[in-house]
């Protein structure tokens, strides 16, 4: 655990265009995640959590700083680079699925092992790994209408894994789901993160699923508020996290 | 109350209405522009070629009132994929099935009867416009042609009513037979049927049992006549489409299985796209296929019939160039020319005779042609012999000489132009050397040729058939209404081929207008869906030049089948109409190459226009 994975630095990102009216959405945020870390971001709607997660995964540019993902500089990366890099170094899972709903199951978690080239042979015992890893191995072969939200959810979470990704980026994963979907979700990201070492990190408002991450980083009209670690176990965290928020949102309403 | 949140979310949606009332109101104006042809007998008949012309519009209604009604069932389901979303939430609102089906049923009417009105304004137009058009472009005066003719708006009003009406029920029962639940879902659902293996195998056999029969009655249409044409609309329609719902899955699933296909790049996405709402594409494909079919035929057709005035002109010719009394300017014009034979004969004429010197016409005896029983065999080529032997021949009754030979009559009648409209009713001779020099006249000469290309000098041939009608003058004391050349019987028969032709471009143009405007709603009602797609695709890595080179594929397999199979129904239709023209296909490659030109250009215009839709800028 000491090299950094994700190193954000002085990040800003500014809506609107010059003439306009601006917003500026990120404001001099800087963090680093290390390798094999779980982090979590919360903070209050609107506070600028999908922003971040944007720009850390090159979705979106930030208009100023630096942002290194396993040791690459990704801010001055053109469109392609970029587009090979998500393929190679990232992982996604965001809330509304984001399964193509016209593939199977098993082809929605090829996809990004067949954009790298992988030959076909090799494909599908590697698939047939992570669906194990993630419990729907039953399912592969079905189209994702037909199957419940936490199997998606842990489709989409064996796609993003499916290429041994530096790291994972999730927004609100568990927003969609019913509490059991959604602590069973958590719970084999936690695993992935122990026994794998699969670095994660997680977008999410709700606090029973941050308290599953080791350290949260709290965000706050564009800025980074504070930070805490996870210290006793989950339910002193998640005690901690209603604590903090309980302040943001005393701030707020003064 | 209910109808108030309907004209609200129609405001919501109404790009994707715009393009459903493009859709149909292009689908109303073609088949309305089809029947103001189809119903204007007088026009039909006075105009073309094919004596039955009427009988083959009204087979030509049939097959596109067939392929319409594909198409308008497919469109309008589009109206129920936009809304069963929003009438779920309405249910689950509270509002009764009832209402909502019948809010399915009204509004399924309403969009048709609107696309009615505005599909005939437009179809009128359109055929004044493209008639105007190509009148003008072809020198064709069209008379008796109406744009505007009430039969073909009775005919097409009462058409598009009875299916709007069918669809509005057909869509109301399927509201009806949903579930809330699937109702709320059911944008995402797939048809990816899993058709049985030997359901498969029966709609490949029914396809192609229908096909090959259809094919066998083209190609003997000669025998079969109309009941050939009634064969072949009535099996290659339906075996089209039973070929694409048969065969075109199975040959998806197939690529598909075939995993170092499917597993390599993007093609298990691109595939999937094709395969996705296979029964919808079953129904454009199939549609698609008898427009080309219909529009490249009718414009295949039409410029056979062009193509084959010059043919049909030299059926009864042997000579291409026939001049009478030729004068000094014509004799060098023609030194140009790139004669292949030239022959000169001597005659001289007197007030009740034309006499013609035996000796020039056996030292250079002319062709004749000899018409064969049937088209097929065409006309042949026969050279006469030198085997006048009398001193005196001559075409009248009588004891003193012999009559010529019909083939010598035939010779001097045809291709010597020793005529009626020239010459009146005086007799023909052909007399030896001894007797000709008797006559008290003038020699003249008459000059026949052959050109390579004949089509090549129309302009000065135009010009002595001038001189040729002013010489009848002199010699009968009228203008005829015919002198008989080559040239004349070319310039009437295209101009007869005129009109059908103006048939075969109106109505090809019609068609592929209709084929465009299919494929294109077919693309803009399902680019809604697809932007997502293509952004998640992104969003996970895939590079933009991957994805554009995902819709080149997709689309070109989307263009293929119909282009190629569209192709092969021209190619042995045209088979039909060996029996009325020469060569069917000759100069073929003229409308061929000019539709894979458009058609090509018209992927590629969809490709872009598709990649402009559901990829951001770069
Ligand atoms: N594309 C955009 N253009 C302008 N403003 C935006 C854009 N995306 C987000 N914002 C604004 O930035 C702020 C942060 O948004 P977001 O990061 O989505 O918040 P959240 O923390 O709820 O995920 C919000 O006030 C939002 O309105
Ligand atoms: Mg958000």
């Amino acid at each position: 655990m000491t090299k950094p994975v994700v190193n954000v630095a002085n990040a800003q990102k500014v809506f609107g265009k010059k003439s306009e009216n601006q917003f500026k959405a990120l404001d001099n945020v800087s963090f680093t995640i290390e390798e094999g870390e779980f982090v979590g971001i919360m903070g209050p709607s609107g506070a600028g959590k999908t922003t971040l997660l944007n720009v850390v995964s090159t979705l979106d540019k930030a208009t100023s700083g630096k942002i290194e993902i396993a040791g690459q500089d990704i801010t001055d990366m053109k469109q392609n680079e970029l587009a090979d890099f998500r393929s190679e170094q990232l992982g996604f899972i965001f809330q509304d699925f984001n399964l193509l709903e016209n593939l199977t199951v098993y082809e929605n978690i090829a996809l990004p092992l067949s954009l790298q080239g992988v030959s076909s042979r090799k494909i599908k015992p590697l698939v047939i790994e992570v669906a194990e890893k993630l419990g729907i191995k039953s399912v592969l072969q079905k189209y994702p209408v037909t199957i419940s939200g936490g199997q998606k959810q842990r489709a989409a979470a064996a796609r993003a894994l499916v290429h041994e990704p530096a790291i994972i980026l999730a927004d609100e994963p568990t927003g969609a789901l019913d509490s059991k979907n959604a602590h069973s979700l958590m719970r084999t990201m936690e695993q992935l993160n122990q026994f794998h070492d699969v670095s994660i990190m997680l977008v999410t408002h709700d606090p029973l699923s941050a308290s599953y991450c080791e350290r949260i980083l709290f965000i706050q009209d564009g800025n980074l508020y504070k930070e805490i670690k996870k210290t006793g176990d989950k339910q002193h965290f998640h005690q901690q996290i209603l604590n903090v928020l309980a302040e943001l949102t005393s701030i707020h309403s003064l | 109350m209910l109808v108030k949140l309907l004209s609200s979310s129609m405001k919501k949606m109404w790009k994707d209405y715009l393009v459903l009332l493009f859709g149909l109101t292009i689908s109303i104006a073609i088949f309305y522009m089809f029947e103001t042809l189809a119903q204007n007998q007088a026009f039909l008949e006075a105009n073309a070629l094919i004596s039955s012309i009427v009988f083959v519009f009204h087979v030509g209604t049939f097959i596109l009132a067939l392929v319409t009604i594909f198409y308008i069932f497919y469109a309008t389901s589009f109206i129920l994929s936009l809304r069963q979303k929003e009438l779920g939430m309405y249910m689950t609102l509270g509002a009764k099935k009832g209402k909502v089906t019948q809010m399915m049923f009204l509004e399924t009417l309403i969009i048709g009867i609107f696309s009615l009105i505005i599909g005939l304004v437009f179809g009128v137009g359109l055929s004044e416009g493209i008639a105007r058009l190509l009148m003008s472009r072809l020198d064709f005066s069209g008379e008796g042609f109406e744009a505007f003719y009430p039969s073909s708006l009775v005919t097409t009003i009462l058409f598009y009513f009875v299916l709007f009406l069918l669809t509005a029920i057909v869509n109301a029962i399927r509201v009806a037979r949903k579930s809330v639940l699937e109702l709320l879902h059911a944008d995402q659902k797939a048809d990816t049927k899993t058709i049985k293996g030997w359901k498969t195998f029966l709609g490949t056999l029914i396809a192609i049992v229908l096909i090959t029969v259809g094919y066998v009655a083209m190609i003997n249409m000669g025998d079969l006549a109309h009941l050939g044409v009634l064969i072949a609309a009535a099996t290659v329609t339906p075996g089209t489409y039973f070929f694409f719902m048969a065969m075109l899955p199975f040959l998806i699933k197939r690529i598909k299985a075939i995993r170092s296909i499917n597993e390599k790049g993007l093609n298990s996405f691109t595939y999937a796209q094709l395969n996705f709402r296979v029964s919808q594409l079953t129904k454009v494909l199939g549609t698609v296929t008898m427009l080309i079919a219909l529009g490249l035929g009718a414009m295949t057709a039409g410029l056979s019939f062009y193509h084959n005035t010059e043919i049909h002109s030299s059926l009864m010719h042997g000579y291409d160039i026939k001049v009478h009394q030729p004068t000094e300017d014509e004799l060098a014009e023609m030194k140009n020319w790139e004669l292949e034979e030239r022959n000169l004969y001597s005659y001289r004429v007197t007030d009740d005779g034309v006499y013609f010197s035996k000796h020039d016409l056996q030292a250079n005896p002319p062709v004749i042609k000899e018409i064969g029983g049937n088209l097929e065999e065409l006309s042949k080529e026969v050279r006469l012999t030198d085997d006048l032997t009398a001193p005196v021949y001559t075409d009248e009754e009588t004891d003193d000489a012999e009559s010529i030979p019909e083939q010598w009559q035939t010779a001097l009648r045809t291709e010597l132009m020793a005529n009626f409209y020239l010459f009146g009713d005086r007799t023909l001779y052909i007399l030896d050397q001894e007797k000709f020099e008797e006559i008290n006249a003038s020699t003249q000469t008459v000059l026949i040729g052959k050109v390579d290309n004949f089509t090549d000098y129309t302009d000065t041939l135009a010009k002595i058939d001038e001189r040729h009608h002013q010489l009848a003058i002199d010699y009968t004391g009228e203008d005829p209404t015919m002198i008989g050349s080559k040239y004349e019987s070319y310039t009437s028969l295209k101009s007869l081929a005129n009109g059908t032709i103006f048939m075969g471009l109106f109505l090809g143009v019609a068609f592929l207008m209709m084929m465009a405007s299919v494929l294109m709603f077919k693309l803009l009602s399902s680019a809604t869906a697809d932007i997502e797609r293509y952004q998640m695709l992104r969003k996970i890595g895939v590079r933009q030049a991957k994805l554009k080179i995902s819709i080149y594929k997709e689309l070109f397999l989307v263009f293929l089948f119909p282009g190629l199979i569209g192709l092969v129904h021209v190619l042995i239709g045209m088979e039909m109409f060996s029996f009325i023209l020469i060569e069917p296909y000759t100069k073929l490659w003229i409308p061929i190459s000019l539709f894979l030109v458009i058609y090509g250009l018209y992927y590629w215009l969809t490709v872009k226009m598709y990649q402009r839709i559901v990829l951001p800028k770069d």
